[in-house]
């Protein structure tokens, strides 16, 4: 036996983990609904992290998104949904589907706190995974600024990820731009080409959604060309 | 056959009764209750502890003092739910309970012999269970109501008295022990009757003719020879349970304590009569004299209605503590009441096709936690936290906010999705200003930035509630604008009525 080897076995008996490597389970799936998007990933993983960024002036289709991977989970799942700008129309959920009763709402930033909403969206996403029982909880912070999120310390996004990871639970976070960094196992980029108009009539929205990060290698393809219908087409 | 529950000393054991180990509380040391206006307080009740030590009834607080006991002060809050506790101990064990007086109760136990045994194993159960409210009871089975009491009051512990004998186990008793008055008593006193034995044997024409009926009757307690049917006493449905503080308090961890043994004991008389809570209140009455304003109330009452029963006296704790804790008071608190509004308790069918929901009573505490950050309400009055529903009106971002619950029949309904544009609605609307040319828009400002109109799509012409004074109209346009980051398709409306354009949202 080397030298290496004696060693080795030596630690090994004292630390039984301590050469071990940590290998991540097999990840599961919550489709969001829209082909195009689940072909590229299957949908987003069930205990990851996973963000959807998208413009907050131009439209992107991140909410398009959210609201059709909520729909889907709602099926199967209890869905919880916090709303750091109170942006959510339930209007446009119920068009799609959602099984709204199995939907928990939280609308921060109603009250006078002296959290501000960004902070009560963090707490609350703490306080939902410490609770468990989830199938999906979608954080939307795509209203919130830019310079308010980019200040964000990576260990709470590092906690998060960690949190998640032993729940059977997919965590989304809707943003503006990717702040997890490699604390997120699946990272996907909204635009919007031009829309397509019947008349006057806004009938059709073509939509771009990118890969930019998975936990596993990367896809064949990274970026898929879609379009939505609007509610009156 | 009938028991009788009886607690000795009632007033110190009610006044015990929240204090942790009472049991041994009440054995070791020496307690006495005092009664009267604050500057002639007396000693009403005392332990047996403290009796042997010499403490009599009717000594002053500073003799009693002098002795070294513990001193508690009387109150008819604590001994009225006292009461209550002890008949809900008997209705355990019987549907006919009498609350015979203070600290005394009697329960009908025929028939009750398949169920609970013979009947010193049901005057253990009836004991054991009492002590799980810090009662110390003793407990007297007899034939009749009259003898069960008695055996009760005279001997400690258990006392069952057979059918025929009865006599022969009241026999040694003191007279006093009769509900006699005190003319009697002395009459008694001076023919040398001092014992139930010496009244028994008592000829009864003789003494009917000098003590009249009243003699008879207390010769036929002491022989045992009664009979009568009980009054039983009619049950509240709630279940309450209250505690008056000797001084008011002002720390929440003294309030929190008591509230939790009172919510404790709550769901512990609920799980006995197989029942679960949905909905419970607390109250607080404040000391009115150091109230600090003149607008504040001297009572605070709180409910709580629950989605699913519960029998979890924790869950109920942690949300009453959640909201406690939020709240300051203007003046201690002297009295807490508890009401747990009794229900069937809910029966899960558990399933393979189920999924897997956040567990109930966990959820209950998270949703208040998150209450307390968020806020219960908006401005308008829509909880911040819930299910959304869609509302039945035109009026556009019309919906409601409705109690979310991981145990609802309606959400196991499968709906067929489709994915369509969805709006990204601003709360409340954001005021914007449009430039138009030929009655269209040609640009837009929203928060003070000026943005060119590509594309306009309108106006589609929307109102309501005209009738009422929540009437709306508007003229909503759907935009396609250049942003320096991409093209944004937003909607926006002039409000007719307040002659404004707004942003309602933007499709996203």
């Amino acid at each position: 036996m080397s030298a290496a080897n004696l060693l080795r076995s030596q630690i090994e008996a004292r630390l039984p983990s301590a050469f071990a490597v940590y290998r991540r389970p097999t990840q599961k799936t919550i489709p969001t609904g829209i082909s195009q998007i689940d072909d590229l990933h299957g949908g987003v993983p069930v205990g990851a992290l996973t963000e959807i960024c998208g413009s907050s002036w131009a439209s992107s289709g991140k909410t398009s998104v959210l609201v059709s991977l909520l729909a889907n989970a709602s099926q199967n799942h209890f869905c919880a949904l916090v709303d750091a700008s109170d942006v959510f129309d339930p209007t446009s959920a119920d068009t799609t589907g959602m099984n709204l009763s199995r939907l928990l709402w939280v609308r921060c930033g109603k009250s006078q706190s002296r959290l501000k909403p960004l902070e009560q969206a963090f707490k609350v996403t703490d306080m939902l995974l410490q609770n468990g029982g989830f199938g999906l909880i979608v954080v939307d912070l795509g209203s919130i600024a830019e310079r308010f999120v980019h200040n964000v310390p990576l260990s709470s996004w590092f906690r998060f990820s960690r949190v998640v990871e032993k729940q059977a639970t997919a965590l989304v976070f809707v943003e503006q731009q990717p702040h997890a960094t490699s604390c997120a196992g699946f990272v996907l980029r909204m635009t919007t080409d031009p829309a397509t108009f019947s008349g006057k009539l806004i009938t059709k929205f073509n939509l771009k959604a990118e890969v930019m990060r998975t936990r596993e290698k990367k896809p064949i393809q990274s970026a898929s060309d879609f379009s939505l219908k609007t509610l009156w087409a | 056959m009938y028991a009788c529950l009886f607690a000795p000393d009632f007033s110190v054991q009610a006044a015990c009764r929240m204090e942790p180990h009472t049991g041994r509380t009440l054995r070791q040391s020496l307690i006495v209750a005092l009664d009267g206006p604050a500057n002639m307080l007396r000693v009403v009740a005392a332990n047996d502890a403290a009796r042997t030590a010499g403490i009599q009834i009717g000594m002053t607080k500073l003799q009693a003092e002098t002795s070294g006991v513990s001193l508690r002060k009387r109150s008819v809050a604590n001994e009225d739910t006292a009461q209550g506790v002890l008949l809900d101990c008997g209705r355990v064990f019987s549907p006919c309970v009498e609350s015979t007086c203070l600290g005394t109760v009697i329960i009908d136990l025929i028939g009750t012999e398949k169920l609970f045994g013979s009947p010193e194993n049901t005057a253990g159960k009836i004991i054991r269970y009492a002590a799980m409210f810090g009662f110390e009871l003793h407990v007297g089975i007899a034939a009749n109501p009259e003898t069960a009491m008695f055996a009760a009051r005279g001997y400690s512990g258990v006392t069952v008295v057979p059918e025929g004998v009865e006599a022969r186990w009241l026999a040694p008793l003191a007279i006093d022990i009769l509900p006699v008055s005190p003319e009697m008593l002395d009459i008694l006193d001076a023919w040398g009757i001092h014992t139930l034995r010496a009244l028994a044997a008592l000829p009864p024409i003789a003494l009917t003719e000098r003590l009249g009926q009243e003699g008879l009757q207390l010769q036929r307690l002491a022989r045992g020879h009664t009979s009568r049917l009980l009054v039983p006493a009619e049950s509240t449905g709630d279940v309450i349970e209250a505690y008056e503080f000797e001084d008011p308090v002002e720390t929440l961890e003294s309030l929190t304590f008591i509230l939790n043994r009172l919510l404790q004991q709550a769901c512990i008389r609920l799980v006995s009569r197989s029942l679960a809570t949905n909905q419970f209140e607390v109250g607080l009455d404040l000391e009115a004299r150091q109230l600090k304003t003149e607008q504040s109330t001297e009572h605070y009452q709180r409910a709580w209605k629950l989605p699913l029963p519960i029998q979890d006296g924790r869950v109920l704790f942690r949300l009453a503590c959640l909201d406690l804790e939020k709240n300051t008071f203007s003046a201690p608190i002297k009295k807490i009441t508890v009401r747990v509004t009794p229900v069937r308790p809910r029966s899960v069918q558990h399933g393979l096709f189920v999924p897997v929901s956040p567990e109930t009573e966990q959820l209950e505490i998270t949703l208040a936690r998150i209450r307390g950050l968020v806020g219960s309400t908006d401005e308008n009055g829509t909880p911040c936290v819930g299910s959304p529903a869609v509302l039945d009106s035109h009026r556009p971002d019309s919906f409601a906010v409705m109690p979310f619950s991981s145990q609802t029949k309606s959400g196991n309904a499968l709906r067929a999705t489709t994915s369509i544009l969805a709006l990204r609605v601003f709360r409340p609307a954001l005021e914007a200003s449009v430039e138009t040319t030929q009655d269209r828009p040609h640009y837009v400002s929203i928060r003070q930035k000026r943005f060119r109109v590509l594309a306009a799509s309108g106006p589609w012409c929307n109102s309501g509630q005209w009738w009422n004074a929540s009437a709306w109209a508007r003229d909503e346009w759907d935009l396609a604008v250049k942003t320096w980051e991409g093209i944004g398709y937003y909607r926006i409306y002039l409000d007719k009525i307040r002659k404004q354009w707004f942003v309602e949202g933007m499709f996203d």
